[in-house]
């Protein structure tokens, strides 16, 4: 643990890793575990190329390599891979093959709280915490009323820890870690920790972080959290990279993926092509959007209650947006060959990423008869406004006419 | 500087075909327009591999010098957290605790109690009442066997016990078990002080003979130490280990010189009872303070025995320093597995 010298030093490599776990229960015996430790403590593993029953890759062949000024966002389904990458940066776990090395401190905005003991004050856990995050006694002492202030806990310091609330847990973990002043630092889905003041503190604090030249890396859900926070982004499937490339081509490539999965259509006589947005990409908000589904009616079938349906859903959070269908607007289908639905919509939503998905709507059953086809749609501008709704507001300045 | 995503030109993804589920893979192009340092993108994409190579580098014989370095290094910068973790025990032991502090005290007298009413039982079967330098050399020794027992007990279920730490965060593992050595450590030191009051109403008097109070009291921290850190690994991989233990802290006393001391045996039995790795530490104790033996001198004992010789002192200094280094390593070895274990 090399003190910090103030960023620049920082540099993390993975070269070619591989990481083997088990599943079920491990070593219960005694004859299979004896061998297995004298092999150890004499340094002659046992071939570990191997896959023997109950094991499998966690991740197979991972590598990159991260500069200060590089920020890496990692995404991917749960269980790709992802926390393990993390736990191999943060030495609790180590390669079956291949290289993991990361220099300089690192801060790690992973599991907050996790050394807190519920018997101790605030104040005892700060030190212990901080510690544990590889600080010094004299660093944390400088440090204490800053991250006091920042958790505001300040009324509750010598309070026994197991008395806080969930909230002011996190938010005290979330403070001493944010104050690690790291050489590298790793992020993994922390920015939703208090209320919803204390989020945004949270969120320009790792901002400010982030702008720091040392590597970043960052593993979330919310992909809007890599898309702003990442210079890189890599795809992880099964333990393996699958895409590498920005931000924004690999939230692409990763949503392209989940639709694949998604398009098992029920037995409907609509037929779900194609579905375009346009502009996709650098669509502004205020703006409008235009959407196209091309269909078709399968042969010697008739749509009779079916409808098209369009909705938009928020990718950060996956909450549906806006939702309609042709049947709203009395438009009928063809009965037979192929048609298109186009869609004007007007994007009054706050700047991200969003999914424009459609689907068939049985408006006798009064059920949607499966989702199909899915685009994506980046949302940019917005900066004369916040909050979720753009209210398409017109500001004018009247000056005070004397009476 | 970074900036905030957005512009800047689309890289062309060409897919690969051969993804191991199924789904289609991509390369991007190698990047060549970025104002800020490039992520250096080597290895295979497209997750075509499924079995790694079997190279030799990665299963490469790691040196035992190199280890016992490694960890070295690694304790010495975590030491201001091995301050911590004692101070935490340390709190936490006297927290909500009715007594306090008074706990250091009492439970080593317990044990001196114990063997002085002991002693006072075969005195009163073998005719000859335990003289006041026999009940020191009782206390004596029972201060070094709480300690080695307090030790043990905590430091077993250090590692097992700080499951969210050990999964979530990175520190030498050995702290854990080494901060319970410490704590205890304390509590024997609250017990040297009471027994530094109680010993000159026993009769003891100062000698220089007590100096190597020093070196002995330090090699049984060194193995207390060794044995916790194997019991402490040993527990993370089966759970029966604490069971052994137990029987240690229960019944070690019957098998170790504390109420007893070696040469009663006769001359073979004081040579076996002294086998024992605490034994010759315990007694070495007691010769020194109470008798105020010159350890380097060999002592006759009861009977034909042989109550002390120096190279009781090499073999106990000698186990002491394996049972350390050993474990030190051992644990090295084994501590990137206990998150995956534990």
């Amino acid at each position: 643990m090399a003190p910090s010298t103030g960023g620049g030093i920082g540099h993390v490599e993975l070269a070619h890793v591989w990481k083997k776990f088990h599943y079920g229960e491990v070593h219960n015996r005694l004859r299979d575990f004896i061998p297995a430790l004298v092999r150890r403590a004499l340094g002659r593993p046992k071939r570990s190329d191997a896959l023997w029953e109950g094991e499998f890759w966690a991740l197979r062949d991972v590598s990159f390599e991260l500069n200060p000024g590089d920020a890496l966002g990692i995404i991917g389904p749960n269980g790709a891979g992802k926390s393990t990458i993390l736990r191999l940066l943060t030495r609790i776990l180590r390669p079956t093959h291949g290289t993991c090395s990361a220099r300089g401190r690192i801060g790690a905005l992973i599991e907050v709280a996790a050394g807190f003991h519920p018997d101790l004050t605030g104040r005892e856990n700060i030190y212990l915490q901080g510690a544990i995050m590889g600080m010094r006694q004299r660093e944390i002492a400088q440090k204490f009323d800053e991250i006091v202030a920042f958790s505001g806990i300040e009324w509750f310091l010598d309070t026994p820890v197991k008395r806080y609330s969930s909230g002011m847990h996190a938010r005290l973990g979330f403070s001493i870690a944010a104050h690690v002043d790291p050489d590298v630092l790793i992020i993994d889905e922390v920015l939703a920790v208090g209320d919803a003041a204390f989020q945004r503190k949270a969120f320009d604090r790792v901002n400010e972080l982030v702008q720091r030249d040392i590597p970043v890396i960052v593993v979330s859900h919310q992909l809007d959290a890599i898309a702003t926070f990442c210079t890189e982004a890599i795809l992880l499937e099964a333990g393996a990279i699958s895409f590498r490339g920005s931000p924004r081509d690999c939230i692409a490539a990763y949503l392209q993926r989940t639709q694949t999965e998604a398009t098992q259509l029920g037995s409907t006589a609509i037929l779900l092509d194609r579905l375009t947005v346009e502009p996709n990409d650098h669509a502004v908000s205020g703006e409008t959007a235009h959407a196209t589904v091309h269909c078709a009616i399968r042969d010697g079938q008739a749509p009779g209650s079916e409808a098209v349906g369009i909705r938009v859903r928020a990718v950060d959070t996956g909450e549906v947006m806006f939702e309609t269908t042709t049947n709203h607007f009395h438009e009928a289908l063809p009965t037979t060959g192929a048609f298109s639905v186009a869609c004007e919509l007007q994007l009054n939503v706050r700047p991200g990423m969003y999914i424009v998905e459609c689907f068939v709507w049985n408006s006798m059953a009064g059920h949607e008869r499966g989702t199909g086809l899915t685009a994506h749609m980046r949302v940019s501008g917005g900066d004369q406004f916040v909050g979720p709704v753009h209210m398409r507001p017109r500001v004018r300045v009247v000056s005070a006419v004397p009476s | 500087m970074r900036t905030a995503v957005g512009i800047d030109t689309v890289k062309n993804a060409t897919p690969v075909s051969g993804h191991p589920r199924g789904l289609r893979g991509y390369v991007s192009e190698p990047m060549t327009t970025r104002e800020s340092s490039q992520i250096t993108l080597s290895g295979r994409t497209g997750a075509g591999a499924l079995a790694p190579p079997t190279d030799e580098q990665a299963s490469a014989k790691r040196s035992l010098w190199t280890d016992l370095r490694e960890q070295a290094v690694d304790l010495w910068a975590y030491r201001e957290l091995l301050v911590q973790f004692t101070r935490r025990d340390i709190r936490i032991r006297y927290k909500q605790a009715a007594i306090g502090v008074i706990w250091a005290v009492l439970t080593p007298l317990i044990v001196v109690l114990s063997g002085w009413v002991l002693r006072l039982a075969f005195g009163r079967l073998s005719g000859e009442m335990p003289n006041d330098q026999m009940m020191a050399g009782v206390a004596v020794k029972s201060l070094g066997w709480a300690f080695f027992v307090g030790a043990l007990a905590f430091g077993t279920a250090s590692i097992t016990g700080h499951l969210a730490l050990i999964t979530k965060t990175y520190f030498p593992r050995a702290i854990l078990p080494i901060a319970s050595v410490l704590t205890q450590l304390l509590d024997a030191a609250i017990g040297v002080a009471a027994l530094a009051i109680a010993l000159p109403f026993f009769g003891v008097e100062l000698s220089w003979a007590m100096l190597w109070v020093v070196p002995l009291a330090l090699l049984l921290v060194l193995f207390t130490t060794g044995v916790t850190l194997v019991a402490s690994t040993a527990n993370v991989f089966f759970r029966d280990a604490k069971y052994l233990v137990q029987i240690i802290l229960s019944f070690g006393i019957f098998f170790t010189p504390v109420f007893f001391n070696a040469d009663a045996f006769g001359a073979t039995g004081a040579r076996i009872a002294m086998l024992n790795p605490i034994a010759p530490l315990l007694e070495g104790l007691r010769l020194a303070i109470v008798q105020g033996h010159n350890l380097m001198q060999p002592l006759a004992g009861f009977a034909d025995s042989l109550a002390w010789t120096p190279g009781y002192l090499i073999y106990a200094a000698v186990w002491a320093v394996t049972a350390f280094v050993g474990s030190l390593l051992l644990f090295h070895r084994t501590e990137f597995d206990f998150a995956e274990y534990v």
